[in-house]
């Protein structure tokens, strides 16, 4: 299959001139409004386009862009699955779409019975306790576990806990959400398997530290077999442990952060769930804890009482509000949905085919490409470009010369020239087949050769430097 | 056991009951002599051999969530859940940050294309120059709007936005008192501090008046000092009141930082953030093409002046050109960011709310200058018309401040709570938010002030509606 992405010449919004076309009733002077003279706007200097250029420009925008319906996205650690076409449809329902965040609860048992409903799913899936579906997204999730942890240790006085241990295979948003809550960072390094260091670990916690936060399995793609042992270390010394939900996927079914004896928990549901990734977002990263920390979640959750669903503000130590509303309703509604539809055993499914996706491809690449730690792999491998003499980067422009997308690259960082790649369960043999031939056709080419990569995109590659050189971040 | 019937459920399965016809496993995995022959590459016998590590003793025995559902039970489960909405036939008087407006079709349309709803954070510029350039847009559309310099590629709401812009400002100055209004959401104000919580500033509060509902900038002058971080000011502010004095705070700000959250919809008539002064302008971005949706998602508008980008959360796109010299967009300064910086990162924000940015790049094009002119000007009718005939036809009403409203209108009446949810429930009508709910402080002489919103949608028939419904009362 050949692959040419569209090309335009796009000509920036504000360089049409075909005036707008859209009618709005215009009201009378606004002269006549009362504005305080003080305040009274001077020029507005708006693109002023006709609506079929608006559209017609968004659409070619779009041609020139990949997305999950496009093809393969192996995109390591942001699990790109397909997004189901009925969730959308949901979403779009006046009920659902036209409520508004302040409603009274009588009008909006809808809304309530979804979050609830949501909630005891997450609860289920994962073996924790409560939930609270406010944060914006995973970071935001990592973010008020963060706080929640602050506020439990502030709560029983234990004022010397300042630190946040993580493993050097953590995602970066681990060390920048602990950082933003006021911990100090202590990386732990990774043993000779990927797996968590329990001797740097055992050296790294005592009575300062406040959280150790991890993911299970990691980055790698390895399933830390050793949890129980680091659960007990971390609880030892008084810490919480704290489960970046990122990976998910890869153990639905299988085994939860409740069984594995995590405190905190995020949920990234648009990873997970399926729900679509925005070009960048949105997405929503709900947290589950165990029941000593349910009085420190953010406010409010969705409460059921006497077949009635109710806002549930009585969290008397919660940490209030991390941001202006319940959560992002359209995104968990979207969860709900694609939860309702596979139900149990369709999720366990679905994460049992990614992992033998990204086995299957592991398997067929390997001895072309160095595949570090060897084990088996769960929703995402990484492998290293060094044995080839090419530079992941390189072989990430091939990739997108034939129309499917490159793994994460660079990432993570303790593997040098990374490729990270998670195939997720939405992708037939046929592509995985496809993909490991792309990979493999790659090192046919010279690594000077690669450097000439991609040629079938509207761009060729992108001068970087130049664009932090002159910042220019608007017309 | 029927299909979508499980073993046993914390939730219950109210889906109508459909057989389903099953190709596979599910609609998005291979079939199962695909998946058998994969199994057979591998060397295993059965899907369960590829979770071998994980020790039984943490191994999950079942999953009490029902079994699977069609595609069809699912959508009619959730009309039938939809249905328990209702708000249907009632005239919403609910505003408060967010806004019931008209959404051009287009919009939707736009950012329901697959291309842009189905990708990700544009790690491979090549393959995502339709993005970067809607992105770049989007910053610079914002910029022109707030008359700020840059504006990021989005935060996620308008609270997390003004949470970041507090910490940014600590970042650019490391002082360490932060002043907000009295009057501040207790929404807004948590938000704020759980920001704060791990940077060393201390929220202080100064005055706003309440006969004009204007900042006391006497009050505010007193507080200031050489170690204030920044200074908060809304326009329009929790009283729905469009505040000159805003204007004048840059005068008397000394080192620290003004951070202005504005409504972006009363910027086609009202004076914009950087045009007095403002380092930091952020606001709630819902009301620009984007859904209610019972709370998101929604978008956080970040705009600051030049000389602090390096200090900005978020991701900003820039334009640079490719080994050709074809313009070419993609992210810079990624160097502040998460993915690089780690624990010296300047925000934690990965995901963001990209296609909401799109949503509200696309209302402003299709709406134009003189469309959000009319969306603003036909606002503020529907409040004036709102707050005058209320307090000319109530007994007993008035309006406490004497500022002019953009949508949001605080009157007071006679009866109170109780009466007015009854009156109001008993007349099919949504709003009036006691305003000691809303602020940070309440007020035991607020008990009888409460908050009804327009905007462009409101018509004279609802607000005769209203009216009527309040003097019968």
């Amino acid at each position: 299959m050949s692959y040419h992405q569209a090309e335009y010449d796009e000509p920036l919004l504000n360089q049409f001139k075909s005036g707008s076309t859209y009618r709005v009733d215009s009201g009378h002077d606004p002269a006549d409004l009362g504005i305080p003279k003080e305040i009274v706007r001077g020029n507005l200097n708006l693109p002023d386009v006709a609506e079929y250029d608006v559209v017609r420009h968004f659409t070619r925008l779009s041609q020139m862009n990949f997305g999950v319906d496009v093809g393969f996205y192996p995109l390591g650690s942001c699990t790109m699955k397909f997004n189901p076409k009925f969730a959308d449809q949901i979403t779009s329902s006046h009920a659902f779409r036209d409520s508004h965040p302040l409603a009274p609860e009588e009008y909006v048992q809808g809304n309530l019975r979804v979050v609830y409903e949501l909630q005891e799913y997450l609860k289920e899936l994962s073996d924790m306790d409560f939930v609270s579906v406010q944060p914006l997204a995973g970071a935001h999730g990592e973010f008020s576990a963060i706080l929640v942890a602050r506020k439990y240790f502030e709560d029983t006085n234990q004022p010397e806990r300042t630190e946040v241990v993580i493993p050097d295979s953590a995602h970066g948003t681990n060390p920048a959400s602990a950082a933003m809550g006021g911990f100090r960072v202590v990386e732990i390094p990774s043993d000779s398997e990927g797996k968590v260091n329990l001797k740097a670990l055992e050296a790294a916690l005592s009575e300062k530290t406040a959280v150790f936060m991890i993911t299970n399995p990691n980055t790698l793609g390895i399933f830390d077999d050793q949890i129980e042992k680091i659960a007990e270390m971390v609880h030892n010394v008084g810490a919480v442990l704290y489960y970046d939900g990122a990976n998910f996927n890869a153990i639905l079914g299988r085994t939860s952060p409740g069984l594995m004896g995590f405190d905190i928990v995020h949920f990234n549901l648009h990873k997970t769930f399926a729900t679509p990734h925005g070009g960048g977002g949105p997405g929503a990263g709900p947290i589950a804890v165990k029941s000593k920390f349910r009085d420190y979640l953010p406010v409010p959750i969705v409460g059921l009482k006497d077949g009635k669903y109710f806002l549930d503000f009585s969290a008397k130590k919660s940490i209030g509000r991390v941001s202006g509303t319940i959560g992002s309703f359209g995104v968990l509604l979207r969860a709900w949905s694609y939860i309702r539809y596979h139900g149990a055993d369709g999720l366990k499914e679905n994460s049992s085919i990614a992992v033998l996706n990204t086995n299957y491809l592991k398997k067929k690449i390997e001895g072309k490409y160095e595949v570090p730690f060897y084990r088996l792999k769960k929703h995402e491998f990484v492998l290293s470009t060094s044995n080839t003499g090419r530079r992941a980067a390189d072989v990430a422009k091939y990739v997108l010369d034939h129309g499917m997308h490159p793994p994460t690259v660079y990432f993570p960082m303790l593997v040098h020239e990374s490729m990270m790649i998670e195939p997720t369960e939405s992708v037939s043999r046929q592509d995985l087949d496809r993909y490991a031939g792309i990979l493999m056709e790659a090192l046919d080419e010279s690594p000077e050769e690669l450097k000439n990569r991609p040629v079938n995109t509207p761009v060729t590659r992108i001068d970087e430097v130049k664009a932090a050189r002159d910042l220019k971040v608007r017309w | 056991m029927l299909p979508g019937e499980g073993v046993g459920s914390l939730v219950p399965n109210h889906a109508v009951k459909t057989k389903i016809f099953s190709f596979g496993l599910s609609q998005f995995v291979p079939r199962q002599d695909e998946v058998n022959s994969m199994i057979d590459f591998l060397g295993l016998h059965s899907l369960d051999d590829l979770f071998s590590e994980i020790p039984s003793s943490v191994r999950k025995k079942n999953t009490m969530i029902h079994g699977k559902n069609s595609e069809y039970a699912v959508i009619r489960d959730a009309e039938n859940t939809a249905s328990l909405n209702a708000f249907d036939g009632y005239t919403s008087f609910l505003g408060s940050g967010y806004y019931d407006r008209i959404v051009p079709t287009s919009v939707d349309s736009i950012i329901s294309r697959s291309e842009f709803i189905t990708s990700y954070t544009p790690y491979q510029p090549e393959v995502s120059q339709g993005l970067l350039q809607a992105l770049f847009e989007y910053q610079s559309v914002m910029s022109d709007l707030t008359g700020m310099d840059v504006t990021n590629s989005s935060m996620y709401d308008g609270h997390t936005a003004l949470g970041e812009a507090v910490r940014m400002a600590h970042g650019v100055n490391g002082k360490q008192r932060v002043l907000v209004p009295s009057n501040i959401s207790s929404t807004k104000l948590s938000v704020i501090g759980n920001y704060a919580a791990g940077i060393n500033v201390r929220i202080e509060k100064y005055k706003v008046s309440n006969d004009t509902g204007y900042i006391d900038m006497d009050h505010l002058g007193s507080l200031m000092g050489d170690d204030v971080s920044a200074i908060v000011t809304e326009n329009p502010n929790s009283y729905g009141i469009l505040d000159p004095n805003v204007s004048r705070v840059h005068e008397i700000k000394k080192n620290a930082l003004l951070i202005s959250y504005f409504d972006p919809v009363s910027l086609a008539l009202v004076r914009p953030p950087g045009d007095y002064g403002a380092d930091i302008a952020v606001g709630e971005g819902q009301q620009l093409g984007i859904h209610l949706s019972y709370g998101g998602p929604y978008l956080g508008i970040f705009s600051f002046k030049r000389e602090h980008m390096r200090k900005a959360p978020g991701r900003l796109i820039g334009e640079t050109t490719d080994t050709n010299g074809k313009r070419a967009f993609v992210m810079t300064l990624q160097t502040r960011e998460q993915h690089i910086r780690r624990e010296r990162a300047t925000s934690n924000i990965c995901t963001n709310q990209a296609l909401m940015a799109i949503a509200a790049l696309s209302y402003l094009a299709i709406l134009g200058p003189n469309g959000l002119k009319g969306v603003a000007t036909s606002t503020m009718e529907n409040s004036r018309k709102l707050r005058s005939d209320v307090v000319s036809l109530v007994k007993g009403s008035k309006a406490p401040f004497s500022g002019t409203n953009f949508s949001d209108v605080v009157l007071r009446l006679k009866m109170n709570e109780e009466d007015l949810a009854a009156t109001l429930r008993k007349n099919k009508i949504l709003g009036g938010i006691p305003l000691n709910r809303i602020l940070s402080e309440p007020d035991q002489n607020r008990a009888h002030d409460f908050v009804f919103s327009v905007t462009e949608k409101t018509d004279q028939s609802q607000i005769e509606r209203l009216v009527s419904a309040l003097e019968v009362a």
